[in-house]
């Protein structure tokens, strides 16, 4: 079974606590605080040394309610990765336990991940001579020693639920029912691009949130058909043509000759 | 004697600015992979691909002159291009050289680059993957092919050997190229969320491999008509005019794939309501299809001068188109941006400027290829 995290955005009151412990347990340093104008996110975007990372939105809902919603960012550990299927040198791979884990020896660095990546998330430390890609590992080590992520572990209002990702489906939809006028009837990543391994319930729509939308098919299923099926019939194909034509065009210059002789 | 002696007093000005700019380019070379890329480039995390990888996405296909007159002379057995083909050996081994160091420049961990190279990594899934070991054992191939070509005279076995297996070796090296130029097209399929709707489709590997067919032959006739001329002898336009007669039909089946398919999505109003991209999309159609394919089918393909504006005109044209796949049609969150850095220019420069000048010296002073233009040898 797979492991999951429910992300409930009614809840969380936007301590950051999740962010630093995040960087306590990767030993991860801090980021020099940038100017953001108009922002409270520091630092405003994920960056090699930060994975995890609060966004904070003022949302006007259509009653006229103001929400103020504080969105714990990090890598989605999508269930058919798009980093997984771009990188040539297999250093990203999806564990069946959820977590999408790198492996630093197999990166040459290309850096076609960060491209694919739906939500923006594979960073690497610029001033790095030979960085490797940094993103939130869903604390895959911790969770092999049975315990569960820095961040879910440092939640104080229980934001953040860790579990088999059917019940805590299940316990968000319990939840929106009880609750239908605190939550929009929406879990995102149960069907955004195929299912992600984190998952979020909250008071105001996504979109407003800046979460992508997408639709349930998974990002690399087009481009993985083509290398499946597309590839290997190219090959065939084209030896194919090419044998025929060498053949053909050499039977034709060696009869050109032959007659040429008898004349 | 008097043209050699000649020679020897005109050419070095040339050659040793050129000489210079690439000393100056491996200088620079060494600084990015000994400090890094946050040092010597403006790439960011919202644009982790810049310059170099517009150039290598661009270098490839016109380096397709290579293959596609490999294909000529070894598949389809016109002998008659036997002679052009040296020449073109030379430059797409100079084009994928040049691709092969920058890229070695672009990727972050340099140092792992074999990592490519060990099965039990691979993942056929990447379309990153294909492009890049297809064009490390197409460099083989090349290499190959150079020496056959330069050694074409010597009686050592090695030599023998390699030509009796050249159409063996020519044969492998279009199946790599073929596969590899369209996969090259197939790397944006996993990046439809970023890639801009007038050059997203499904048909990008279709649309890759066709449009570097068509530019390697028009770089075979523009360097035809160029090299000729510059040594001082007349280009062989007779040769030259077959080429043109399959550009043409490779051009238009390029254009009714790229228009029908923007027509099938619906997507065809995007060509004129997409701002900055609609100039783009125009410019790399009109220059580098629209004008050249008039030119080629019309009686102005006689005139050396037009088929010179005919085939830059192709080369500009998918210089725009493979930029604007690879860099400026590529979406990035709004509050990054990216403009390359000095070295970022440095480099790219330097590499061209590079294989330039090992084209024209080679050319000038390896015996066979100077045969081959000054006697039209065979």
């Amino acid at each position: 079974m797979s492991k999951a995290v429910l992300v409930d955005l009614v809840r969380c009151m936007g301590c950051r606590a999740c962010q630093v412990a995040c960087k306590a347990w990767n030993d991860n340093p801090g980021d020099l605080t940038t100017i953001c104008l108009g922002c409270y996110d520091n630092p405003p975007d994920f960056t090699g040394d930060t994975w995890s990372l609060i966004r904070f939105t003022e949302v006007e809902d259509e009653s006229g309610q103001l929400h103020w919603v504080f969105t714990k960012r990090q890598c989605m550990h999508c269930e058919h990765p798009a980093c997984v299927s771009a990188c040539p040198v297999s250093a990203l791979q999806k564990l069946s336990s959820g977590p999408v884990v790198y492996k630093a020896q197999n990166c040459i660095g290309c850096r076609y991940c960060m491209l694919a990546c739906p939500f923006h998330v594979p960073r690497i430390n610029w001033d790095e001579v030979l960085p490797p890609i940094k993103k939130c590992t869903f604390c895959a080590d911790r969770q092999s020693a049975g315990l569960e992520p820095a961040c879910v572990k440092a939640c104080p209002t229980d934001a953040l639920t860790y579990g088999e990702r059917d019940e805590l489906l299940a316990e968000a939809r319990k939840r929106i029912a009880a609750r239908p006028d605190k939550y929009v009837n929406h879990i995102y990543g149960e069907k955004e691009a195929g299912g992600t391994s984190w998952l979020y319930i909250s008071p105001v729509p996504f979109t407003a949130l800046g979460f992508p939308e997408l639709d349930e098919e998974p990002i690399p299923e087009l481009s993985e058909a083509i290398a499946t099926y597309g590839t290997p019939s190219m090959l065939l194909g084209v030896a194919a043509l090419l044998g025929g034509i060498y053949w053909l065009t050499k039977r034709r210059a060696e009869g050109m000759q032959e007659r040429a002789k008898e004349k | 004697m008097s043209a050699v002696t000649k020679e020897k007093v005109t050419v070095p000005v040339t050659y040793v600015i050129l000489a210079a700019i690439a000393a100056a380019g491996v200088v620079l070379g060494v600084i990015r992979l000994v400090r890094g890329l946050g040092p010597t480039t403006n790439l960011n995390s919202g644009y982790p691909w810049g310059m170099w990888i517009a150039f290598d996405v661009f270098t490839i296909p016109f380096s397709a002159v290579a293959f596609t007159m490999a294909a000529v002379v070894h598949i389809f057995n016109q002998e008659k291009y036997h002679g052009l083909s040296r020449l073109t050996v030379l430059a797409g081994f100079l084009g994928y050289l040049m691709v092969i160091l920058v890229l070695i420049m672009d990727i972050g961990r340099w140092d792992q680059f074999y990592s490519v190279l060990m099965p039990w990594r691979w993942n056929l899934h990447s379309f990153m993957f294909e492009v890049a070991i297809s064009i490390t054992l197409y460099f083989g191939v090349l290499v190959l092919e150079m020496l056959s070509v330069v050694f074409e005279h010597s009686d050592a076995v090695v030599i023998t050997w390699l030509k009796r297996l050249i159409v063996l070796v020519a044969a492998v090296g279009v199946l790599l190229s073929t596969v590899h130029q369209s996969s090259l097209g197939a790397v944006f399929v996993i990046l439809r969320l970023r890639l801009h709707p007038l050059w997203w489709t499904p048909l990008l590997p279709l649309l890759f491999l066709t449009s570097a067919l068509f530019t390697g032959f028009s770089v075979a006739v523009f360097l035809g008509i160029v090299t000729w001329r510059a040594m001082g002898q007349e280009a062989p336009m007779k040769l030259l005019q077959g080429l043109i007669r399959v550009i043409i039909v490779i051009q238009v089946i390029y254009l009714i794939l790229k228009l029908g398919d923007l027509l099938v999505s619906g997507e065809l109003g995007l060509i004129f309501g997409s701002g900055r991209f609609s100039l783009l999309f125009i410019a790399e159609m009109v220059v580098g299809v629209i004008v050249p394919l008039i030119i080629f089918a019309s009686r102005a393909r006689s005139s050396q001068a037009a088929l010179i504006v005919a085939t830059v005109g192709v080369v500009l044209g998918i210089a725009i188109n493979r930029l604007s796949i690879a860099w400026f049609a590529l979406a990035a969150p709004s509050e990054y941006s990216y403009m390359p850095y000095w070295m970022e220019w440095g480099i790219t420069i330097a590499a061209i400027c590079a294989a330039v000048l090992f084209y024209s010296a080679a050319v000038r002073y390896i015996p066979v290829l100077r045969k081959t233009v000054i006697e039209g040898a065979h």
